[in-house]
């Protein structure tokens, strides 16, 4: 994802491209971690910060593993776990398809508010590493980096999240 | 293992067609397949990313100073006076220290090993402290009575002789040519020129000009002088006058002849009035006090 030019982050359009590229992850990964929006943002922040001051000493190809570093260091301090408030995209795809029954859709709707109690209920480890696979869209390679763990591990995860989520709405049934 | 994970190689559409419609006929797929779509829909709240970067871009940077140590006089100061105090703490150790007793008083004090030492009057001892434990030997001038602790060899090095013991209670005595040691408590080995002598309770060695002189033997504790009692053996009398001097912090004068008999008995030695006229009678002397510490000794 990052592309290896030989001049330093520290150029200014270097640096928000990277920021663009990768902000929004980071934010979200802290996010479901704390569940707290204003901690996550506030690391992301330091994070970048730290970032933006040594930028002379951090290397591009290194520089995302150097983030996710200080952020997790950073999130070593921070304890709280409030609920992980998630939407659902305004524009869904299968939005289109109004055809549906009301039974249907109210069925649905229930699914949906449902799955959202659900993935709260999560541990910390399984629901990090479930939403950026679902929300973020990333690979099990890539939350493996992040993350510092195997990919392996990443599997494992996301198969007990699975199986968590599963039971859950057996008792919903 | 492989197939423990089966449910995120699916979520990531990894599972070959045969895996999937074995999956789909598992009656949770149906679970499974609603929450891989709706998760799918879910999204986090709204994020500004604009604004972050802009406050990160503006953030000022680091400048890294570099304050020099000594850039401080008061720094320069302070460094200077803790070499010093390190040099002296450990001069203080390593260098011997010395330990004396003036004329006329008696000087109680212990070694590093809580050995304790009473030192007469007119007598100086040498030792080092630094590693005290592993080498425990000193210097004598004069005459001082030791109780040593238990212990690694315990020495004592005076001009005439040395005395080695482990741990026990003893007296060593040496002026000018004479040197005596008692034992008082366990045991002793006393060497000179070639000699080697091995005092037990009771027990002591005399020895004047290298030949040993015959002690009778003591049933005491203590040696004498640490009970105000001079004892002397076969001693001249200008000996027992500088005996005299050390003990009382006097100075005596001796202007007296024919007086070549040696002295063997113990004086009192509480008052020096006292001493004076046992001496004076022994010898036949006549004492005038000349000044209140100086007295002429002549023949009566």
């Amino acid at each position: 994802m990052s592309k290896d030019e030989i001049t330093g982050i520290c150029k200014e359009n270097i640096f928000s491209s990277f920021f663009k590229s990768h902000a929004k992850s980071l934010r979200n990964y802290l996010y479901y971690k704390f569940g707290n929006e204003d901690q996550a943002e506030d690391i992301t922040q330091e994070a970048f910060i730290k970032l933006w001051q040594n930028c002379a000493d951090v290397p591009l190809e290194k520089a995302k593993s150097y983030l996710y570093t200080i952020a997790n260091n950073a999130s070593l301090n921070v304890i709280a776990h409030q609920k992980v408030v998630l939407n659902y995209a305004k524009s869904s795809p299968n939005k289109e398809s109004t055809n549906e029954s009301p039974e249907f859709l109210l069925e649905e709707e229930q699914f949906k508010s449902k799955l959202l109690q659900v993935i709260e209920k999560l541990n910390e480890k399984q629901r990090v590493a479930f939403l950026m696979h679902r929300i973020d869209g990333k690979k099990y390679a890539e939350i493996a980096k992040e993350l510092e763990i195997s990919v392996k591990a990443v599997e494992k995860r996301i198969h007990l999240a699975l199986i968590e989520l599963r039971k859950e709405f057996e008792n919903f049934k | 293992m492989e197939e423990n994970y089966k449910l995120s190689k699916w979520l990531n559409d990894e599972m070959s067609a045969e895996e999937l419609s074995e999956f789909q006929a598992d009656k949770d797929f149906a679970i499974f397949e609603k929450i891989k779509k709706y998760s799918s829909e879910l999204e986090t709240p709204a994020f500004d990313e604009q604004k972050m970067l802009s406050k990160i871009v503006t953030s000022p940077k680091k400048e890294v100073k570099i304050i020099p140590l000594f850039k401080n006089w008061m720094v320069r100061v302070a460094a200077i006076l803790l070499i010093g105090m390190g040099l002296l703490f450990t001069f203080r150790n390593v260098a011997s220290s010395t330990e004396f007793a003036d004329y006329g008083v008696q000087n109680t004090f212990s070694l590093p090993d809580n050995s304790e030492v009473v030192l007469n009057s007119g007598s100086e001892i040498q030792y080092k402290k630094w590693n005290w434990d592993n080498n425990r030997s000193l210097n004598l001038e004069g005459e001082a009575f030791f109780k040593v602790a238990k212990g690694k060899k315990f020495e004592v090095n005076t001009t005439v002789g040395k005395v080695t013991v482990l741990g026990t209670q003893f007296n060593v005595k040496q002026r000018g040519n004479y040197f005596d040691v008692s034992c008082y408590e366990g045991k002793v080995k006393v060497n000179f020129g070639n000699n080697e002598f091995i005092l037990t309770k009771g027990m002591s060695v005399a020895v004047r000009d290298g030949k040993t002189i015959p002690i009778p033997t003591k049933n005491n504790l203590k040696p004498e002088w640490l009970e105000q009692e001079m004892v002397f053996h076969q001693e001249s009398l200008p000996s027992i006058v500088a005996e005299f001097e050390r003990h009382f912090n006097i100075e005596l004068e001796l202007n007296a002849t024919g007086n070549g008999q040696l002295f063997t008995g113990t004086i009192p030695a509480k008052n020096s009035d006292t001493a004076l006229q046992i001496l004076c009678t022994t010898y036949h002397l006549k004492p005038t006090k000349v000044t209140k510490t100086k007295i002429i000794l002549e023949n009566d």
